[in-house]
């Protein structure tokens, strides 16, 4: 072979031993631990805030039991508490941190309970139009214990 | 924000288009890389020795546009620092993943190649030069003097290996691009196993219109004659190209119309309403049907080269723009259609900001920047006008 | 590139990249860098869950939804997508086929304002809501487009992203034929920790990983007024999702792109795609 040739050749093989070398020092140790990805990334995803703390912890160590209980006798028990009072894993683990506080607004209601063409027929379903003369849903419904007027 | 622009049903996550111009841009530059270099092959694997005044200059030009095809990638990366990562743990079941390696042994082989065919160039200027000149000339030569006969014997036939190599990695390099977009299964504009083929095809035609272009604006500006037997060989193949490059894109819609499958009412409205300007008119009439019928008069006109000349150079430049508007159709069109089948969206470039149309417009002009300069240092001009002197 | 690099690097580590540096670029194979890894591998700290005990699944019954959107809206607040931006991991679409033949579409703020009338009843013959997100493929077409590894089905059968590896390419969000992925441009208080220079990713619905492998559900089963969503261990007979799996007759979205949705479906209409 030609020297030009094997000094080209000789210049490759350099360049490529550089970049196995570069590659073993900056791909992660964890990297092809479990399959073709960061094994440290599944520990990552799992270590993510958690913000929505359960009904369950609401009934616990005497907190909010009576409301709970009534709650959970209700038409309304397949309604979780967050699911109006917002997330609250913050005010689980520190009283002092409050939720936002419930959307008590006819139009919050109304995203369940107004008639709506595509909603099942059996849900309960009021006509905003003509019912309940505009006034606040909770005038007259417990929204912890809903019954019909 | 976008609301006006969507019409039907597409998919909250949809309401923006992901890859923009210069996912565009990319694949149009892979293009004229593999064009310019197949070009380029057709003398020195072939032996077509009307090809041999642009064939070095054919390698420079592929070598300015590889050397700014990763470019609008990597300016469109979420994280551009992570991007070399699809070569430190290429993920093998991705299209795209083979990029690195692809792209690294297809610029290895033009670089050697480049390399061995302006050797003898190269050696005789650093003998010939003092100081910088003589140091950068060196440099290039790897400080290895022999222009022996003999040697460039070899360089001739290590070269002409390389080339062979260097023909089924350029259609490798572009049929891979066509395959990203055609491998994908749930866009009913993309998939489709011709993809690679056609912008295989596509890529082939703009090159050696490219090349055309630049060989008629090199030999103006540098005031010398046009070799017209170069010019019209050059012609020839852009013709038959061409004739491979149409039948293959119409396969691809007539296919889709005749099949009818659950897609073809979104592909028709796409066709008829979102890309009918630049598929139709662009892409086929402007780009395919007008050259490929003037360089059909090319062929059997007689004499009148000045004539012949600015038709070929008109054809060149209907090709070079059509096949933009054909990588637009395909990159853009595709993503205006939603996957919900039901709806589209219309994509409104900027023209300021990372994506926007002056980034790809700058990205655009630096492969002729590099042209200039490689033309500077490696002179491709002697072979280029020796064969009209 | 990682971070790593920066981080201060004690003798024994030192060592240890030297080593792995010679090996690496005498030999340059990954079956020593495999050896290696797997040394490293059995130092891990494995909490107590364990994924091979699990394999999760959804299922989603349209015929109770009620489109309230509360799915969405805690979607939202769980995982901090921005709301001032059209990204949603889970969204609520609604099907109204008229009585001319046409099907009108819509999805406005993936529900979480929820619906409004505008087309009157008369002129509707059939109209019902269903739920997407992600449906965590067993053959993910986003994981297989990944040019990275960035994205990944784990052994208990969900779709992860690696935010910290991801290059932002959007091959993935071009690859899913559901739209349930999105690019993230802006950095979020959910991801800060991880990620270097934060935003710049992919992301989507983890089925609330973070909640599930602590034994929660996910927060838009959680908050589903109407029992609409249900989650559970594919692995258990007992399990809520395996109950409707044995009995009732489901569909997954797009079965003839054999993506193997466990995202499972009742009262799929054949407008639904």
């Amino acid at each position: 072979m030609q020297p030009h040739i094997k000094r080209a050749f000789t210049l490759l093989a350099i360049a490529i031993i550089v970049f196995i070398v570069i590659r073993s020092l900056v791909v992660p140790d964890s990297f092809g631990q479990y399959g073709w990805y960061r094994g440290d990334s599944v520990v990552d995803n799992r270590n993510f805030p958690v913000e929505y703390a359960g009904s369950a912890s609401c009934g616990e160590e005497n907190c909010h039991k009576t409301l709970y209980s009534i709650w959970e006798d209700s038409r309304h028990k397949t309604v979780n508490c967050e699911t109006c009072h917002g997330p609250s894993e913050k005010h689980v683990s520190n009283v002092r941190i409050m939720p936002q506080p419930a959307n008590e607004s006819r139009d919050f209601c109304g995203l369940c309970h107004f008639r709506q063409t595509a909603r099942p027929e059996d849900f309960s379903q009021i006509d905003p139009e003509t019912h309940g003369q505009n006034l606040r849903c909770a005038y007259c419904h417990n929204p912890h214990k809903p019954w019909f007027v | 924000m976008t609301e006006g622009l969507i019409w039907g049903y597409v998919y909250p996550n949809e309401a923006e288009v992901q890859w923009s111009i210069l996912i565009v841009l990319y694949p149009y530059i892979t293009g004229l890389v593999a064009g310019a270099f197949i070009a380029s092959s057709l003398y020195h694997v072939f032996g077509k020795k009307e090809i041999k005044p642009v064939a070095r200059f054919a390698l420079l030009t592929a070598l300015a546009f590889l050397l700014v095809a990763t470019m609008p990638l990597v300016a469109h990366l979420g994280h551009p620092e992570r991007g070399v990562q699809i070569m430190f743990t290429p993920h093998l079941t991705s299209a795209m993943s083979g990029f690195g390696y692809i792209y690294s042994f297809y610029l290895i082989v033009v670089v050697l190649e480049i390399w061995l065919s302006f050797r003898e160039d190269i050696v005789k200027k650093a003998l010939s030069s003092r100081g910088l000149k003589e140091l950068l000339y060196s440099g290039l030569a790897l400080f290895s003097y022999d222009i022996s006969e003999r040697a460039l014997h070899e360089d001739e036939k290590l070269a002409r290996r390389l080339a062979i190599i260097g023909i089924p990695s350029a259609a490798f390099l572009h049929g891979y691009v066509g395959f990203i977009f055609g491998g994908i299964k749930a866009n009913p504009w993309w998939s489709t196993p011709l993809m690679p083929i056609i912008f295989l095809m596509s890529a082939i035609v703009s090159g050696i219109a490219l090349l055309i272009l630049l060989y008629i604006v090199a030999m103006k500006i540098r005031r010398h004659a046009i070799d017209h037997s170069c010019l019209y060989s050059l012609a020839q193949y852009l013709w038959v190209f061409l004739i491979f490059d149409v039948v293959l894109e119409l396969l691809e819609v007539v296919s889709m119309k005749y099949e009818s499958l659950e897609e073809i009412e979104i592909i028709n409205i796409l066709l008829s309403e979102k890309i009918a300007t630049t598929f139709y008119g662009v892409q086929l009439t402007l780009g395919i049907f007008v050259p490929f019928v003037l360089l059909l008069l090319v062929g059997i006109m007689k004499n009148h080269d000045t004539l012949k000349t600015i038709m070929i150079a008109v054809s060149s430049t209907l090709v070079v723009i059509g096949v933009f508007a054909m990588r637009w159709n395909v990159v853009i069109g595709g993503q205006e259609i939603s996957k919900s089948l039901s709806g589209t969206l219309t994509y409104v470039p900027v023209f300021f900001g990372m994506e926007g149309v002056l980034p790809a417009v700058v990205i655009f002009t630096i492969p002729f920047i590099i042209l200039l300069v490689l033309t500077y240092i490696l002179p491709p001009w002697k072979d280029m006008e020796e064969a009209t002197e | 590139m990682n971070g790593d690099l920066t981080m201060s690097i004690s003798r024994r580590e030192f060592t240890r990249i030297g080593c792995r540096v010679i090996i690496g670029a005498a030999a340059g194979t990954a079956i020593i860098e495999s050896i290696v890894k797997n040394s490293l591998a059995s130092e891990d700290k494995k909490g107590e869950y364990d994924w091979n005990e699990h394999y999760w699944g959804f299922v989603v019954d349209t015929t109770k939804c009620i489109g309230c959107g509360r799915c969405a809206n805690a979607c939202k607040l769980e995982n901090h997508v921005p709301f001032d931006e059209h990204l949603y991991r889970t969204w609520v679409e609604r099907y109204r086929v008229l009585k001319k033949e046409e099907v009108k579409i819509d999805s406005p703020n993936g529900g979480i304002d929820g619906f409004t009338n505008d087309i009157p009843k008369e002129d509707i013959k059939k109209a019902f809501y269903v739920p997407k997100l992600c449906n965590h493929c067993d053959h993910p077409p986003c994981v297989q487009v990944c040019p990275v590894g960035a994205t990944y089905l784990t052994e208990d059968g969900v779709v992860l992203i690696d935010y910290d590896y991801c290059i932002g390419c959007r091959y993935c969000i071009q690859g899913c034929p559901y739209g349930a992925r999105y690019f993230l441009a802006e950095e979020t208080p959910h991801h800060k920790p991880h990620s270097v220079l934060g935003g710049g990713v992919a992301d989507k619905c983890t089925w609330c990983y973070h909640r599930i492998t602590k034994g929660l559900l996910p927060a838009c089963v959680q908050a589903c007024p109407a029992g609409a969503r249900i989650f559970g261990d594919l692995k258990d007979p007992d399990s809520a999702v395996n109950k409707i799996l044995d009995k009732e007759r489901i569909n997954v979205l797009k079965p003839d792109l054999g993506t193997r949705p466990k995202a499972y479906y009742i009262g799929l209409d054949r407008e639904v795609r």
